[in-house]
């Protein structure tokens, strides 16, 4: 979010998914897409069928990076040096695109004379990506008329998530990949509705459509509107919340879809902050292992049980509808949070979610045009959209960035928060799989989805299994400097040696004991995808 | 098309009558089917299996590991594995379980009259190989001599001791042998195949049959074939996921055949014209 | 193909007429037919209100018979555990009797493939319980769709055999032709719906055939594939290509109107109390051969894939004598990868025209 707010002034997809198919090259980075983003996968092997070259950055060999014209295997952390490599490389074949960097940019000069004291060969090396590797990336990438950038988690949830964002960023403006249709930078997002989210205020900074809070303009807009005082102060990020509250300074919490007791860093600290609670509520679909430490529990109706809108990661506002009646005492999302702040004292009379939508559309600039008579009619609208009379806004940035000029902004290496060492030697990365959803909330519900994959396994190089002479789908046990858990080791070259990997779907083996609460201080992103561990054998 | 159809799917009743403890890991449940008349006329033939429920368990194929000869009960040897198995270890003396079958094409014991037999096994893989060999003893003056190779873990895995001491007491040449030994044992420690070196068997009046894990079966068949056995007179039974048993569901497909229809039994000439795991290379 | 001196037993049905017919029918018969709804998909669908429902002959329906005869999901049994024991009930559904109308001859082959496969092995009492007392009522398909190809399968685009009535749309009026006995009794129950076809319309019925068997958009060579198939001569390299590209969504198994496997599991309702489900399943997923305890004897998602097009092109030839890809299309409209079967048939005959 805040890499690409800085840099282009607006943080999400740039491009429509469909735009994807017609990219002639499409650099994916730290994203396993055909197992998060399947539908978003399907464009871009339509892309490559159609003569697309597809370049895969990822640590692990995807099934993605095995369809990939390139992969690029770069070591855990390593992002901005390989990105910069490229860069540098672009820079040295005449490969910028100097009308594009002297119409549309700023702050240039910053980037070219950091890639221009860099050390190439260095650069690759802390890499561990051949540097002929990196050129043939970066050529293709630059040659390129139409090319897209695709990323994921695996390029945010590091301490230095912000600037690796930034870093692609650089790189999409200095060859132009930007401001066009079927090319641009593309952020993932990871749920049906986190684009939604964002775009409401669901950030420690913002109101609603990207208005800063520090912003006394747009803080008394809202005031009038609400008929209620703001807070001046930027709230606080999620992990600083659910790792000792601020130390006491919250005590109460309202939890809302979202079950930090197995999605957050270092768990230990979650349950010793959320037990530590005056007051703990929590609204859920499940009762999850959240839900179980509250006081009070909120039963919610799921999407099939409501009526409204979510916005996917195209930035398209799509309507869903009620289908069937939520079972037993569920209710709404909305319903609930309105008879909350009823009974806190705060009047909230909405009739319908077209009645909220409204409201929306009146506050939020890039929602003007967004009503429910015009969103029923279609597959939805995607922001910008400025207002009824608006078509909404397929690709970003054209003729000029959000924020005006785009905005170059250098990084150099960050080392992980964590590394490898003598007692913790192999390097952990966390993930998702296909067959569940998130902390498996819901999908862990289902038989079938069990079937396929019912437990967690540790994906495991061959050399690293033999070493410690592991067999195939042994239980092992695995333990950071913050906690251990059990699970069946997966002997695969899927990872490289020293390397192990393992989702967080399963609460039989909750990683998120494991992991680092170290964050990125842009975004307050935790670094999921870089701690230090160690495998032992059970039955030695 | 005719009104009435008979529901295949629908479970029997059957109770426990008595459980044996092979090992940690196998126990055999020995059943009868609550309905009295039709315990009494149910008939089956070495090699079968039955669909096997239990409450929230589903369903599972499991062999018979009884013979035919002996009427009555049914002997279904069970390892724990997955939710059914697990369930089933669960079982007291007097519980109900459902049953639902025979199925399956069975072992050809018509043309084992006369032969030597050849039996290997591994593990719980001796279960449907117990069905043919008690068969076979029950009407001993029908076939020619009979050898037992047996494969397990550790000598505490060592399942079916009863069956083999009998066994040996009625003339069985039993062998067995481990993988890792304990203390006290002495006997043989190595794959099942090393019980075969000194084996005086004549193929061409041999029949062998294999059950066991596919590492196992690879290794039996590459030593069966070297000294002489032809693909006709090697058998064995297939081990699939099967949900209907009766050749609807495919869960057990093997590349056009069907383990539960076509099978569980066969010719290593007719797997040999198949691409299945248990034959890759 | 259907020649006009084979059709001694012809009628004709005014289009004008066709609601009136159906409204007969609907009063004995639950209906169901391929229905446009609001959001502008076909779908076969109940037809509660004839007079609301816009049936919808020229565009394929998304879905096809199968969710009909085997459901999606249906309950076998329902359980009880008892000190005594464990006690099944068979789930009593009652299946009126059903006209199916405006079937399209690639799925009134894949019901005909269906009645086998329930009914070779052993007899499948839900299947059968459904399909009895069921009129299917084709019509012929004047204008196939972009993603079609029955003329690969010899399922279309017209029907030899297998419905009680079949349509064939004239412009104007229909010219149906009588099937199975069902379809007989029919016409001779509604007899002042119908009109004697002349040879005139046989005539018209022919140069339509010839007409729509000229529209098809793709060229699919799936005896070619068979033969490859049969002859063991598709590359490895084909199906280790398809299956990187499957993403193992099943949409293909589920949409297809031949695909039957099906998995049977237990719902626990309580402690003592319990629903045994049969459920439709996929080749193609990984637990679908798994054991208990992990080992899988399919190996990878070759071996899955591998499977999936060789049951349809190779083992239910040599059981049946023709493929039980019915060329319907819909794995193609449906598949997220370009896993789908003509993709496989285009790979594994590369090279090889």
């Amino acid at each position: 979010m805040a890499g690409l707010a800085t840099t282009f002034g607006s943080g999400a997809m740039t491009n429509s998914i469909n735009e994807i198919e017609n990219a002639e090259v499409i650099l994916v980075s730290g994203s396993n897409t055909t197992e998060a983003h399947p539908q978003v996968a399907r464009r871009m092997l339509d892309a490559v069928d159609r003569g697309a070259r597809l370049i895969v950055i990822d640590p692990r060999r995807t099934r993605l990076a095995e369809c990939a014209h390139l992969h690029l295997a770069l070591r855990p952390g390593t992002d901005i040096p390989l990105i910069n490599a490229m860069m540098r490389v672009l820079l040295d074949e005449g490969l910028a695109d100097d009308l594009f960097i002297e119409m549309r940019t700023e702050n240039f000069l910053a980037l070219r004379d950091m890639l221009h004291r860099l050390d190439l060969e260095q650069t690759a090396g802390l890499t561990g990506v051949p540097l002929p590797l990196i050129r043939q990336a970066a050529q293709l990438y630059g040659r390129a008329r139409k090319a897209v950038i695709c990323y994921c988690l695996g390029v945010t949830q590091h301490v230095c998530g912000t600037e690796n964002v930034q870093t692609i960023a650089n790189l999409a403006m200095l060859s132009g990949h930007i401001e066009k249709e079927d090319t641009g930078v593309d952020p993932l997002r990871g749920q049906n509705n986190v684009q939604g989210a964002c775009d409401m205020g669901a950030l420690p900074n913002m109101l609603p459509s990207y208005q800063a809070v520090a912003n006394q303009d747009y803080r008394e807009k809202f005031e009038r509107a609400w008929g209620s005082p703001l807070p001046e102060a930027p709230g606080m990020t999620l992990v600083k919340m659910t790792h000792g509250g601020a130390k006491g300074s919250i005590r109460a919490m309202y939890i809302m879809g979202e079950n930090p007791m197995l999605s957050d860093p270092t768990l230990s600290k979650v349950e010793e902050t959320l037990r530590g609670l005056d007051f703990l509520a929590v609204s859920d679909i499940f009762l999850t292992e959240t839900a179980q430490l509250a006081h009070v529990v909120f039963p919610a109706a799921c999407f099939a049980e409501k009526t409204g809108t979510f916005t996917n990661s195209e930035r398209r506002v799509q309507m869903v509808r009620k289908a069937t009646q939520p079972p037993g005492e569920c209710r709404a999302d909305s319903e609930i949070i309105m008879a909350l702040s009823n009974r806190l004292g705060f009047c909230m009379e909405y009739d319908s979610s077209a009645e909220v939508m409204e409201e929306i559309a009146m506050l939020s600039p890039i929602y003007g045009g967004m009503y429910h008579d015009r969103l029923e009619q279609s597959w939805g609208l995607q922001w910008p959209c400025w207002d009824r009379g608006h078509q909404g806004t397929p690709f970003l940035h054209k003729y000029y960035f959000t924020r005006g000029r785009g905005h170059f902004m250098p990084a150099s290496h960050t080392e992980p928060g964590e590394l490898p060492d003598r007692e913790y030697p192999l390097l952990l990365m966390t993930g998702r799989i296909y067959h569940q959803y998130h902390t498996g909330t819901m999908t862990r519900k289902s038989e079938r989805l069990s079937r396929e994959c019912g437990h967690a396994v540790l994906q495991i190089n061959p050399t690293d299994a033999t070493a410690l002479g592991l067999r195939q789908s042994e239980t092992v046990r695995l333990l950071s400097r913050r906690g251990e858990i059990t699970l069946a080791a997966s002997i695969t070259d899927q990872v490289a040696p020293g390397m192990v990997y393992t989702t967080f779907h399963f609460h039989e083996a909750p990683i998120n004991l494991l992991t680092n609460d170290a964050f990125d201080t842009g975004s307050g992103c935790p670094e999921y995808k870089v701690c230090a561990v160690r495998v032992e054998k059970i039955n030695s | 098309m005719p009104q009435t159809i008979i529901d295949i799917y629908l479970p029997r009743q059957a109770k426990v009558e008595q459980i044996v403890v092979e090992n940690s890991h196998i126990s055999t449940f020995i059943l009868a089917f609550s309905d009295k008349q039709y315990n009494d006329t149910f008939r089956y033939q070495p090699g079968q299996f039955m669909m096997v429920s239990m409450p929230h368990c589903g369903e599972a194929p499991i062999s018979i590991s009884s013979t035919p000869t002996r009427t009555g009960t049914i002997h279904l040897s069970v390892r724990k594995a997955g939710k059914l198995t697990n369930g089933m270890h669960g079982l007291r003396v007097g519980d109900t379980i459902g049953l639902r079958g025979p199925y399956g094409r069975p072992f050809p014991m018509r043309q084992l009259t006369d032969r030597d037999l050849l039996f290997v096994a591994g593990g719980i893989g001796l279960a449907p190989l117990r069905a043919v060999i008690n068969n076979c003893l029950d009407q001993r003056d029908q076939f020619g001599a009979i050898t037992v190779l047996y494969g397990s873990r550790t000598p505490s895995d060592i399942a079916f001791q009863d069956d083999l001491t009998l066994w040996k007491k009625q003339g069985v040449d039993c062998r067995l042998t481990v993988d890792v030994a304990e203390a006290g044992w002495d006997g043989a420690v190595g794959l099942v195949t090393s019980l075969m070196d000194d084996l005086t068997t004549e193929p061409s009046q041999s029949t062998s049959l294999i059950c066991g894990p596919p590492l196992m079966f690879r290794a039996v068949l590459g030593r069966l074939t070297s000294i002489g056995f032809v693909d006709e007179h090697i058998l064995t039974t297939m081990e699939r996921h099967m949900k209907c048993g009766v050749g609807i569901c495919r869960h057990c497909h093997m590349d056009g055949k069907l383990a539960c229809v076509d099978g569980p039994v066969f010719s290593l000439a007719e797997l040999r014209k198949l691409t299945i795991m248990e034959l890759a290379e | 193909m259907p020649h006009a001196t084979a059709m001694a037993d012809t009628h004709l049905l005014k289009k004008d007429h066709l609601k009136g017919f159906l409204r007969k029918l609907a009063k004995e018969y639950r209906l169901v037919a391929p229905v446009r709804n609001r959001h502008g998909d076909v779908l076969f669908t109940v037809i509660d209100d004839l007079d609301s429902a816009e049936i919808e002959l020229v565009e394929p329906p998304q879905n096809s018979l199968k969710q009909f005869f085997l459901p999606q999901q249906e309950r076998l049994y329902t359980y009880t555990i008892s000190p005594e024991g464990y006690d099944f009930r068979p789930a009593q559904t009652s299946i009126p009797p059903t006209v199916y109308f405006g079937v399209h001859p690639c799925d009134l082959y894949a019901m005909l493939y269906m009645d086998v496969v329930f009914s070779r092995q052993q007899r499948d009492s839900f299947y059968l319980r459904r399909r009895q007392g069921s009129v299917l009522i084709g019509i012929n398909c004047n204008t196939p769709s972009p993603n079609c190809f029955c003329n690969a399968t010899g399922s279309g685009p017209f029907l030899e055999m297998g419905s009680d009535l079949q349509l064939t749309d004239l412009g104007d009026r229909f010219l149906v032709e009588i099937g199975r006995a069902p379809g007989h009794s029919l016409v001779k129950r509604w007899e002042g719906f119908f009109t004697p076809s002349t040879d005139k319309d046989r005539a018209a019925h022919y140069q339509t055939f010839l007409e729509a068997r000229g529209r098809f958009s793709r060229q699919v060579h799936v005896e070619q594939a068979i033969r490859q198939l049969e002859a063991g001569t598709v590359p490895d390299e084909v199906f280790a290509e398809l299956s990187l590209r499957c993403q193992d969504c099943g949409g293909c198994a589920y949409l297809c109107p031949t695909c039957t496997c099906f998995t049977i599991s237990d719902q626990q309702l309580d402690a003592n109390s319990g629903q045994r489900l049969r459920s439709w399943d996929a080749c193609t997923f990984a637990g679908f051969t798994g054991m208990a305890g992990g080992h899988n004897p399919v190996q990878a998602k070759t071996g899955a894939i591998r499977q999936r097009f060789t049951h349809k092109l190779r083992d239910d030839v040599r059981l049946n004598g023709r493929p039980s890809c019915v060329g319907c299309g819909r794995c193609v409209s449906i598949c997220f990868g370009g896993t789908d079967i003509v993709r496989f048939v285009e790979r594994a005959c590369q090279g090889s025209i």
